[in-house]
């Protein structure tokens, strides 16, 4: 930074140098051939000229040009008066000019090169300002990073800090629940005990009971047999009064048997008696399905018959000719040797039908 | 004690044992088989009979199919009234009835006849009267008590005492033709000539009062109607119409005749009101012969016989005429119907292969059942109980009336006249 400043005041002189040497030149070309009037003014103009900037300068070219001007134009009336010489010597100002006009042209040159002199310079100082800036990040950049640097070392501090404090934390659980597994173990080992006392109690309960039962079962058996023995004493005393009655129920079984035979063969009568009637029942033309005569019949030992009638007509007397006759005719009725289903074959109800 | 107590359980058994001892047997089935019966030839005083009363009974009985008269050889004994008959003994026989009777003449011309049927097994009259006829009267009695006993066994009308129409054919000794219209008993027997011809005699019908007889006479040279009288031998032509006059048919309240007439150049069924003489023609098929018209019962329809169809089958028709209906599909050929008297049945002529057999129609089912077998049979007629059929066969190449029942069990020749007869026709019951 301050190389740059240094150089900025350097550049500075330069230009007043530069200003004060055209200048010169100035004074020098016209020195010969200023007017009167106007002699005393480039006095105070070199003076002043060290603060003029170029336009100035440009300007003053001007008003110089015009008072040249003015000036060949007195001198063209002087030259009139003066011969050939002065000729010469505006050759000789043209000449001049043309120097001077080379001279303004070297300036401007000379000014561009200082331009891009002072342009790259300010390129260099910039560059410098920003390679300064560059560093000055750079440096921070470093110093965040060592900052950064110390914040993890604390961190890692504090956590290693921290970890050591859960370890501890930890411990003390363990340590802990260690001393309440105890203190449950202590506790089943004391309930464990209350168990047994209870156990050995019941179990002492249970004895008594058992004995109790044990007891009246006893007593019960003694019962049951004082009781089985007195049965048993009846049973005696009655033995002969149930022989009896087997007798009887055995006799009784032997009718039943009897009747169930008789009943056999009463009905292989009563199907051969149906047949028989069948054969001989000639019904009338007149007779209709859902004609029915109920005839009750009664034989007489031997199958003959005793006795017809009609218990409930057919509602026609055709009809019920036909079944007393047919009655009649099939007699006499087969009947079973067998005296007892011969007695159960004296009555009937026969009930006469068409189809 | 308990030898009380077992008294009364043994009194209660046996009480109930008793109470059961009444069997109770269902007898279904029977049969309508024909009814035995005995029939004791009846005792004779005086003059005896010209007439055989209880063999034409006998007879008149066995040929309608209902009855099965026992034999005579079985007959046990010979009782002429009640306190002859030991029922025991005619049980044993076991028939349903026992017929037993007197015939008795103190001069040969007037005849007491009394007659008694019991049921044997009751010891119970069953019908039993007294008549007093003429000598001539004795053969229609026997017809008579045969009724009664026919009806008081069956239930059923008897229809011995009804008579029969038919046309007798007599050969002269020169060879020609006599044609007699003749009415006979039931039986056959008996005819009586009430109209004779030399000219053909056709197609009699009876009225239903049995008074009248219509038929169709050629007396004049031609078909012609003529109906005639029974007690007086009246008779009139009541149909002469140009070309055809023939097959008459009483309507069942014996105002009308359906009548055959061709007087529109075809035959065709008429009706004919014989009061008033007015004439309704029935059918209207001039492609077809429409004949034998027969009323129904009812009065409303007719059947009669048309080859409309073809060949002759009967139709049925509304008399007062309308489009007619087929009635028959079996067979080839039926002709000649009639109707039974419940409208139930019809019978006809049913021809197989060329031969000519007696047939009935159930009316409802068209159920159809042949009767005869002797292949030349003809102008069936139902008896007026509808349970036999009378009709025209032929024996050794004559003419002979025959019967048959509608079941076709029984059939049987009737009369014994040596001439032939056809075109018979069984006459109402006399009212």
């Amino acid at each position: 930074m301050k190389a740059d400043w240094t150089k900025n005041i350097s550049s500075a002189t330069y230009a007043v140098l530069l200003h004060i040497v055209l200048i010169g030149l100035f004074v020098v070309g016209i020195g010969p051939t200023s007017a009167p009037k106007l002699a005393s003014q480039p006095k105070v103009d070199i003076v002043q000229a060290t603060v003029m900037n170029e336009a100035d300068i440009i300007k003053e070219m001007q008003v110089q040009q015009d008072i040249e001007n003015k000036k060949r134009l007195k001198e063209k009336q002087q030259q009139e008066k003066v011969d050939k010489k002065l000729e010469e010597t505006q050759k000789e100002l043209v000449r001049k000019e043309q120097e001077f006009r080379d001279q303004q042209e070297r300036v401007k040159i000379e000014k561009k090169k200082q331009q891009e002199k002072i342009k790259k310079l300010e390129q260099e100082r910039k560059l410098q300002e920003q390679k300064t800036k560059e560093a000055e990040k750079l440096r921070k950049v470093e110093e965040e990073k060592q900052r950064l640097a110390e914040q993890q070392r604390k961190e890692a501090e504090q956590k290693k800090q921290k970890a050591e404090q859960e370890r501890q934390a930890e411990e003390e659980k363990r340590k802990k629940a260690e001393a309440d597994r105890k203190a449950e173990e202590q506790k089943k080992i004391a309930a464990e005990k209350a168990r047994k006392a209870e156990e050995a109690k019941k179990l002492k309960a249970e004895q008594d009971r058992k004995a109790e039962e044990a007891k009246k079962l006893k007593a019960e058996q003694d019962r049951k047999a004082e009781e089985k023995r007195k049965r048993e004493a009846e049973r005696k005393a009655q033995d002969a009064e149930a022989n009896r009655l087997l007798q009887e129920s055995l006799q009784a079984e032997q009718q039943e048997q009897e009747q169930r035979r008789v009943a056999g063969v009463v009905d292989q009568y009563s199907l051969m008696i149906k047949q028989r009637i069948k054969r001989y029942w000639i019904r009338p033309a007149s007779s209709t399905v859902g004609m029915q005569a109920t005839l009750r019949v009664s034989l007489l030992p031997g199958g003959d018959v005793k006795r017809v009638s009609v218990i409930k007509s057919s509602g026609n007397a055709l009809f019920d000719r036909s079944a007393e006759s047919a009655v009649y005719k099939a007699a006499p009725l087969p009947q079973p040797t067998d005296p007892k289903a011969a007695a159960a074959l004296r009555d009937f109800q026969f009930i006469f039908k068409p189809e | 004690m308990t030898k009380r107590w077992l008294t009364l359980i043994w009194l209660t058994l046996f009480l109930s044992w008793q109470a059961q001892a009444e069997l109770v047997i269902e007898i279904t089935g029977g049969s309508e088989s024909a009814l035995p019966i005995a029939i004791v030839p009846f005792g004779s005083e005086g003059f005896s009979a010209p007439e055989d009363i209880s063999k034409i009974i006998t007879n008149d009985l066995a040929r309608s199919g209902r009855f099965a008269p026992l034999a005579k050889q079985d007959l046990i004994s010979s009782p002429h009234q009640k306190s002859e008959i030991n029922f025991q003994d005619w049980r044993l026989l076991r028939s349903e009835g026992l017929l037993v009777g007197k015939i008795s003449s103190l001069d040969g011309e007037t005849y007491n006849v009394q007659f008694q049927l019991f049921d044997v097994y009751k010891g119970q009259q069953l019908a039993g009267k007294r008549y007093q006829v003429p000598a001539s009267g004795l053969r229609r009695l026997a017809h008579q008590i045969a009724d009664q006993v026919y009806q008081t066994l069956t239930g059923e009308v008897g229809v011995f005492s009804t008579r029969l129409a038919f046309v007798s054919v007599i050969r002269n000794a020169d060879g020609s033709k006599r044609f007699a219209l003749q009415v006979s008993d039931s039986d056959g027997a008996n005819p009586r000539t009430v109209l004779q011809s030399k000219q053909p005699i056709l197609s009699p019908s009876w009225a239903s009062d049995g008074e009248r007889l219509a038929y169709v006479s050629f007396e004049n040279g031609k078909a012609e109607v003529f109906v005639q009288e029974m007690r007086s031998g009246r008779r009139n032509s009541v149909a002469a119409f140009k070309g055809l006059n023939s097959a008459p048919a009483w309507s069942p309240d014996g105002k009308q005749l359906a009548l055959t007439l061709s007087k529109s150049g075809n035959p065709e069924i008429y009706t004919l009101e014989l009061a008033t003489g007015k004439l309704t023609r029935v059918t209207h098929n001039s492609q077809a012969i429409d004949t034998e018209a027969v009323w129904m019962p009812n009065g409303k329809e007719l059947l009669f016989t048309s080859d409309r169809g073809g060949r002759p089958q009967v139709y049925k028709i509304a008399a007062s005429g309308g489009r007619a209906k087929r009635m028959t599909y079996e067979g080839s050929y039926n002709t000649s119907a009639d109707v039974s008297p419940d409208g139930q049945m019809m019978t006809m002529v049913h021809s197989i292969n060329g031969k000519f057999y007696i047939a009935v129609q159930d009316l409802n089912t068209g159920a159809l059942l042949i009767l005869t077998e002797t292949g030349k049979d003809e102008s069936p007629s139902f008896a007026p109980n509808g349970r036999m059929i009378l009709y025209a066969t032929e024996q050794n190449g004559k003419g002979v009336l025959a019967a048959v029942s509608v079941d076709g069990q029984i059939q049987q020749r009737l009369g014994e006249s040596d001439r032939g007869v056809r075109e018979p026709a069984w006459s109402p019951i006399r009212k």
